[in-house]
């Protein structure tokens, strides 16, 4: 008797913790029932807050500390195109406008995943120079595999030396 | 001439000459702040006033199609009585979606998307008829029979280049960041206010997609199309819409 009352916690253990790795069906739910959640409404990014259009891309503080902000919406990451100096802590601030996305910057360790409703935060430092592509790692829809941005990353000197309408994104215009 | 009323007039005229000394001061100073301002933030863009919220989804299913009918008198000179037009750069409206045809007229009403021709109709329509109307124009068949008249389909220019059109059409470019054409517009998969394509004039198309790239229509929400539309070339932009002009589309038109 004990020993199934023993297996049957074991397995209910285990269930839960397979349950806790699917963290969007799970985690995110309780989460929010709880309260979790006060982040830009995902269908009014456009009108209000700091995800409206002009307000993206990359902008600098006083302090000259760097701010990177992006929207992931099906199925293309604005802005498509981003400009950030080499060896400099860059924070990345990125929500979505529909489905969950996953920023996976090729060539490097780092990756960011874009929650509706909510904010994702990373500040990461780009060592080299270069260009980086930026697809979606997490299926988000029919055009998912075509959704792609680029990162770009210029020396510190080359960056300060950039216009400011070039410095917020590199797209073309 | 008095002594009196002389005083008078000198006194009029130094009032006058206060008062545009004033007018003079505080434009100046006004210049002066937005200036400033202008320095500080850049200015907020709003794209469009429409959003996918609950409240819109209602507006917008309460439409009666049959007002609708009615109210499209105004819209059959250009858009055709079967709402395929006769001048090809002008947009059809048969089988339109219906969220798309709704965000369209209020942004025009709101001044979001500018032309010479629909602002002032749409300033004419509440968020009421407008819905009335996209009820109407969705009901609209996309399919020819033998009666009707239209010059709908128009023959591409160039055929070879329908194989380019069918690769962005299918499958976008990778590479390049540009999702496939049917991945938003349809049938594969639909997004709150990208309209189907099938049976729409292949010269609005491309006038569309150039407004696009060069930023002159900015009334898409979050940057999507503008973002799309300005990593084609130009002859990319000709082959997609001249392929859906000449009716070659993929897939249903109307829902």
């Amino acid at each position: 008797m004990r020993k199934k009352v023993g297996f049957a916690a074991a397995m209910t253990l285990l269930g839960l913790a397979l349950l806790s790795t699917r963290y969007y069906m799970v985690d995110l739910p309780v989460w929010h029932f709880f309260g979790g959640g006060g982040g830009p409404d995902p269908v009014t990014l456009h009108l209000q807050g700091e995800f409206v259009e002009s307000n993206l891309g990359a902008a600098e503080d006083p302090a000259g500390a760097l701010t990177v902000r992006m929207i992931a919406q099906q199925f293309v990451f604005v802005p498509q195109c981003i400009v950030v100096p080499a060896g400099v802590p860059v924070r990345f601030r990125i929500t979505s406008a529909d489905a969950v996305h996953k920023l996976s910057f090729l060539g490097t360790n780092y990756g960011l995943e874009a929650v509706p409703g909510a904010v994702s935060e990373a500040t990461f430092t780009f060592a080299k120079a270069g260009e980086f592509k930026i697809p979606c790692y997490e299926f988000c829809g029919a055009g998912h595999y075509a959704m792609r941005g680029q990162l770009e990353v210029v020396a510190r000197d080359q960056f300060a030396t950039l216009p400011p309408g070039e410095r917020r994104s590199c797209e073309p215009r | 001439m008095s002594h009196a009323s002389q005083a008078a007039r000198v006194r009029t005229g130094v009032r006058l000459l206060g008062t545009l000394l004033l007018l003079l001061a505080t434009t100046l100073l006004l210049s002066d702040s937005s200036a400033l301002k202008e320095n500080a933030e850049p200015p907020v863009r709003i794209p469009s006033n429409v959003a996918w919220t609950g409240e819109t989804l209602a507006t917008i299913s309460k439409g009666d199609a049959f007002r609708g009918l009615l109210l499209a008198r105004r819209c059959n000179h250009c858009h055709g009585e079967e709402g395929f037009s006769a001048v090809p750069g002008f947009p059809n409206l048969a089988g339109e979606d219906r969220l798309s045809f709704w965000k369209q007229m209020q942004d025009f009403r709101f001044g979001k998307r500018t032309s010479p021709v629909m602002q002032g109709i749409a300033e004419g329509f509440s968020a009421r008829a407008a819905a009335d109307l996209a009820a109407y124009f969705a009901m609209l068949p996309t399919a020819s029979d033998a009666q009707d008249n239209r010059v709908f389909p128009h023959a591409m220019t160039d055929p070879s280049r329908a194989s380019m059109a069918i690769r962005l059409i299918v499958f976008g470019d990778g590479q390049r960041g540009i999702p496939p054409c049917q991945s938003c517009h349809g049938p594969v998969s639909y997004v709150k206010g990208a309209p189907p394509l099938g049976a729409q004039n292949g010269e609005y198309l491309e006038q569309q997609l150039e407004h696009f790239s060069n930023g002159n229509r900015a009334n898409d929400i979050n940057v999507r199309m503008r973002s799309i539309a300005r990593q084609l070339t130009a002859e990319e932009k000709t082959a997609v819409s001249e392929y859906y002009g000449a009716g070659l589309g993929p897939g249903v038109t109307s829902r």
